[in-house]
């Protein structure tokens, strides 16, 4: 066993860790993703348990648990085994909605594990799901994962301290003050703005379900090629931010105010690096429009564009790393409401985005076996109740939208992913 | 930063703070020394953001205001298409 002394939280982990706080106070399992590897047939398990045996012994912090000192939270080993769960898909008359269903059974039940790994086995092939505490890593560190567990070189994965510690300590005092300052007068500006919600019900006990929406080559070539004309070859990830912020005002959205706001994270870690694996090494921009701009599409685009140049111009992508290391010495309950609320006392986020970029395990595929699909999941709090995950597996984009039932009206949602379509393809009805 | 001379060694002063930018900050490359003044960023994983980054810098560090009209894969996809796009219209302001 390696090294197993307890780890604090990054000041990443800890905002993650509030918000997994507020979705369990709401009667809902926490801040739960998802990564689910679709395989075309059902790989080495011992194997697979093999490399899950090496990942506890070389992170121990994979099965740790959580425990409070003082004011701040750690990660304490608990050396526990990570024990491949499997489940088998009954044979009937849904026998091709098994799976999800499975999935979904295992997103929504509760949970104290950090991190679990299921093989759902289906007639032909299956499904791979990593099921994660957010504040244990998050998605480019589950995808760094999937690549342990697949790797023929294990030991080549070395953990290294995290990124927004170092960033921070590259910094003199003055520049952290300045960044604060921007940060904050950065928050006040996103929260003068009351944020349109998916929902009307904030209420009551929810389940996860989740619509997934995959595009085809052809389609997909065309959404980049549409995303490259709009927002340039620097903003794919706007073009599918601009394209849902319109699809919910086409479709009219449950909770009218405003405008929109989308929260989306920027990762710190360098692109294809192998490490870290483990911890939260992100910080966190906005797509804020007004009603107004939302319903002219080229203008949308634009507008989002410059807001975007004007954030990196001016650092406020980095900003928030000082402001998340003040947040450390908050309560959950604190740090959340001056973080989320707005002015209003509405909530900020219109829904959760993120983009977590291409994928593809190639030729070998993941222990040998192609990857034929894969799908995210991710709890929320309510509000917003809804989330967008985008990522796109050998060049096919796959939209992933976890939603709370039954407080999303899911025939609302229905147009809106139809519009949505629309937006993304610049058909007809865009 | 990377100040390894091997890296950097041979490359006139803007195109070695582009690469130590680049492979410090943005990209992962086992080996940053072997990756060529042609060799196509866009294919070692410079993605959307880092293309916005990568801009935010080169007009920090070289005092231009690059064009939101010209980033096109030709003007980014190497240190020598980024030398001649930022050359290019230093120049011309």
């Amino acid at each position: 066993m390696k090294e197993t002394a307890d780890l604090r939280f990054n000041p990443a982990d800890y905002f993650t860790f509030v918000l997994d706080q507020e979705i369990r106070n709401d009667g809902m399992p926490g801040g739960y993703c998802g990564f689910a590897l679709e395989l075309s047939e059902q790989p080495n398990l011992e194997r697979l348990q093999e490399r899950l045996d090496l990942l506890v012994k070389h992170f121990p912090i994979a099965s740790a648990s959580i425990t409070r000192q003082g004011k701040r939270y750690a990660w304490t080993p608990t050396g526990r085994r990570i024990e491949l769960e499997l489940h088998k898909c009954r044979q009937g008359d849904h026998k091709e909605q098994e799976p999800r269903r499975i999935l979904l059974d295992i997103f929504n039940r509760q949970n104290t594990s950090p991190l679990t790994v299921h093989w759902i086995d289906d007639e032909i092939g299956g499904t791979l799901l990593l099921n994660w505490n957010h504040p244990l890593m998050d998605a480019r560190g589950a995808k760094i994962l999937l690549d342990f567990l697949a790797s023929d070189n294990p030991e080549k994965f070395k953990e290294t301290p995290p990124l927004i510690e170092e960033k921070l300590a590259q910094w003199s005092f003055w520049k952290k003050f300045r960044l604060l300052l921007k940060a904050k007068r950065h928050n006040s500006i996103a929260n003068s703005v009351d944020s349109c919600l998916p929902t009307r019900a904030e209420q009551g006990p929810q389940a996860l379900r989740l619509k997934v929406r995959r595009y085809s080559v052809e389609e997909s070539r065309r959404i980049a090629a549409l995303a490259q004309e709009h927002t340039g070859l620097a903003g794919r990830t706007l073009y599918y931010l601009g394209c849902f912020i319109r699809a919910m005002e086409q479709a009219g959205p449950p909770a009218a105010k405003a405008g929109y706001c989308i929260p989306y994270a920027f990762n710190l870690r360098r692109q294809n690096a192998p490490t870290p694996l483990f911890g939260n090494h992100v910080g966190c921009l906005f797509a804020r429009a007004t009603r107004k701009q939302a319903q002219d599409r080229k203008g949308l685009f634009k507008h989002l564009l410059t807001q975007y140049q004007q954030t990196i111009r001016e650092e406020l992508d980095l900003a928030y790393l000082p402001l998340m290391w003040l947040g450390q010495w908050l309560s959950p309950a604190k740090y959340a409401g001056l973080l989320r609320k707005q002015h209003s006392g509405g909530e900020l986020s219109s829904l959760w985005f993120s983009d977590i970029g291409d994928l593809s395990w190639g030729e070998k595929g993941f222990l040998g076996v192609p990857v034929t699909g894969v799908s995210h999941l991710c709890w929320m709090p309510l509000p917003p109740g809804l989330a967008l995950l985008a990522g796109q597996l050998d060049s096919r984009l796959t939209l992933s939208y976890s939603y709370l039932h039954p407080a999303i009206d899911e025939d609302w949602l229905d147009t809106v992913l139809k519009l949505m379509d629309a937006e993304l393809l610049e058909s007809a009805e865009a | 930063m990377y100040n390894n001379p091997l890296i950097l060694h041979n490359l006139n002063p803007l195109k070695k703070k582009l690469k130590n930018f680049i492979f410090t900050e943005l990209i992962y490359h086992e080996d940053p020394a072997s990756f060529g003044e042609d060799a196509n960023l866009l294919e070692v994983g410079l993605d959307s953001m880092g293309i916005m980054r990568l801009i935010m810098f080169a007009e920090k560090e070289f005092g231009v205001t690059l064009p939101d009209t010209e980033i096109e894969p030709d003007n980014v996809q190497s240190l020598n298409a980024l030398e001649k796009w930022i050359k290019h219209t230093s120049q011309a302001q």
